[in-house]
């Protein structure tokens, strides 16, 4: 029996065969301008020659599965014939879900996975306990591991210890990737552009320019500086979908610090935007949301676990989730624990190569795990006793 | 520049300040639409509706049945299906729940001190509008924002 291993995020799913690579693609549908009778679903996404004013149709709100209907049409189209050609009748689902879910999308989600689609099995976990599967996995020495799982909707501190979930330890800062980006282009359009419809293309813009500082006080000095000192400042050139393709920084000696450019591409100058912005998820005090930033919260998670386990968790910090990649992220993490934690306490920060896909290929290893079978619901069992089997087997 | 303190003076005294309720309505109101998914409208909401022709009911006596079929497990998905995350959430009803739970797993509040950037430009800022409470780093920018923003998006 195959099986199928599905990171559901809010954003991508990261998708594929336990026996093969992993995919990732777009968790949502999407109208575009320029064809309005259509709606594209996940990857269709690369036949709309113009994404600008892309209009997002998304499963998730704050990270929850709620709208099923948009939810079904992108499974039907990942498990159609135009992509993964699964063969229900034998194949085994293993499907994330978020941390503290509700009942009621759980029930849902058993519904649909062993009604509609009749899966023969399924497995339903958090992304969280697969990264930490694959963590124990590569360093079989390791007790605990604390992740820090910065996705598109919010950020989760989580500790693990052995393959145990430590609930009582879960934090949740309510900042992620989708907010990083609409606090980006609120900003673009208040100070230059009026961009609030280009999620697509601010998106991107944020992936290819923004940082975190190392140093925040100087960065923002930095910033302030006129014209060939400020090494903060550079200019973006935006995509107009017929001769430029994709956005890129225009070159440090092609840029004119002072008037215009005479090539007609449109600019966006970003300077302090491109440190300020993925600052939130360290301060989100900055654009007022109450809550504590990464470091004060990974220290206030591991306090509230016993005293002796503690060290272990301070020395197995491990990142995952896409906001992970901005450059900086891990080096300012690392630096401000160590000046949070005991100066006697080591502390180690791991940033895997993908960490994206961490989660799934975590789940690509315990689907190879010879105890897979033991800790999947089969639909025989699911049909005989309903969702108590999924609640008293599945650890969530 | 005395110009300009002259003015901003004579403006001092017939500006409306906004009390803190409103001031943390306005800031509740930012921070939702930073969880917007679009801005803009849906682009097939701008077409007509689908005229009479589209709403036809099919004649064939096969394709009468398989129809129906669909029709009625849309409206179960519609019914069963179709809540917003506020409604989840009510429903789940956690204050009754054992901890830990989704609301006992929100980060506390920081125990640092807010820092203050300007509303404008970004950059730090040391003075407070008098009027709406957002920030601001120089008189350039305080005009920008009284333009701009100050009672603009008042409730």
């Amino acid at each position: 029996m195959a099986t199928l291993v599905l990171d559901n995020g809010a954003n991508t799913a990261k998708i594929g065969f336990s026996h093969e690579a992993v995919r990732v693609i777009s968790n949502c549908q999407f109208r575009s301008k320029t064809s309005r009778l259509k709606t594209f679903t996940a990857n269709q996404l690369d036949e709309i020659k113009d994404p600008s004013g892309l209009f997002y149709i998304l499963p998730f709100q704050k990270g929850y599965l709620v709208n099923w209907d948009v939810q079904r049409k992108v499974w039907d189209h990942l498990f159609g014939k135009e992509m993964f050609k699964v063969d229900f009748t034998d194949t085994s689902i293993l499907i994330t879900e978020p941390y503290f879910n509700f009942t009621s999308i759980q029930e849902s989600m058993n519904e649909i996975l062993f009604e509609e689609y009749q899966f023969q099995s399924a497995l339903r976990t958090n992304a969280g306990s697969l990264s930490a599967h694959h963590y124990f996995h590569t360093r079989p020495s390791e007790l605990c591991c604390l992740l820090v799982d910065s996705g598109f909707s919010f950020t989760h501190i989580v500790p693990y210890c052995r393959s145990r979930k430590m609930k009582e330890g879960v934090r949740r800062i309510n900042v992620g990737g989708k907010l990083l980006t609409n606090h980006l282009k609120e900003i673009i359009s208040y100070r230059q552009l009026h961009v609030m419809d280009e999620t697509h293309v601010i998106n991107q813009v944020k992936e290819d320019v923004c940082y975190v500082s190392q140093n925040f006080c100087k960065d923002m000095e930095v910033a302030q500086n006129k014209a060939e000192e400020n090494t903060v400042m550079v200019d973006y050139v935006l995509p107009d979908f017929s001769s430029i393709k994709k956005g890129f920084c225009k070159p440090r000696e092609e840029m004119m610090f002072t008037g215009k450019y005479k090539t007609g591409e449109q600019i966006l100058r970003l300077v302090n935007e491109r440190f300020a912005v993925p600052e939130m998820l360290f301060h989100p005090s900055d654009i007022g949301i109450q809550e504590m930033g990464i470091p004060e919260a990974v220290v206030h998670s591991i306090q509230s676990l016993p005293e002796e386990m503690q060290p272990h968790f301070y020395q197995n910090i491990v990142l995952t989730g896409g906001n992970t990649l901005f450059p900086g992220y891990r080096q300012r993490l690392e630096a401000e624990l160590r000046s949070l934690v005991p100066a006697h306490l080591p502390v180690s920060v791991l940033q895997p190569a993908d960490p994206i896909c961490y989660s799934w290929e975590g789940g690509k290893l315990l689907a190879h795990n010879p105890d897979y079978d033991e800790m999947v619901v089969t639909r025989e069992d699911y049909e005989e006793h309903g969702h108590c089997v999924c609640e008293d087997k599945f650890d969530l | 520049m005395v110009l300009e303190k002259k003015t901003s003076a004579r403006v001092e005294g017939q500006r409306r300040v906004l009390d803190e309720a409103t001031r943390q309505r306005r800031l509740t109101r930012q921070l939702d639409a930073l969880e917007k998914d679009n801005f803009q409208d849906d682009p097939l909401s701008s077409l007509p509706p689908p005229g009479p022709t589209a709403r036809l009911p099919a004649f064939s006596e096969n394709e009468e049945p398989e129809k129906k079929r669909r029709k009625t497990r849309g409206d179960h998905f519609k019914q069963r299906f179709r809540k917003n995350f506020t409604t989840l959430l009510e429903e789940e009803n956690l204050s009754e729940k054992p901890e830990p739970n989704y609301l006992s797993a929100a980060a506390p509040v920081s125990s640092l001190p807010p820092r203050h950037f300007c509303c404008v430009c970004g950059f730090p800022s040391h003075y407070t509008c008098t009027t709406c409470g957002g920030r601001y780093c120089s008189s350039k920018c305080l005009c920008t924002h009284r333009e701009t923003r100050c009672l603009k998006w008042t409730l």
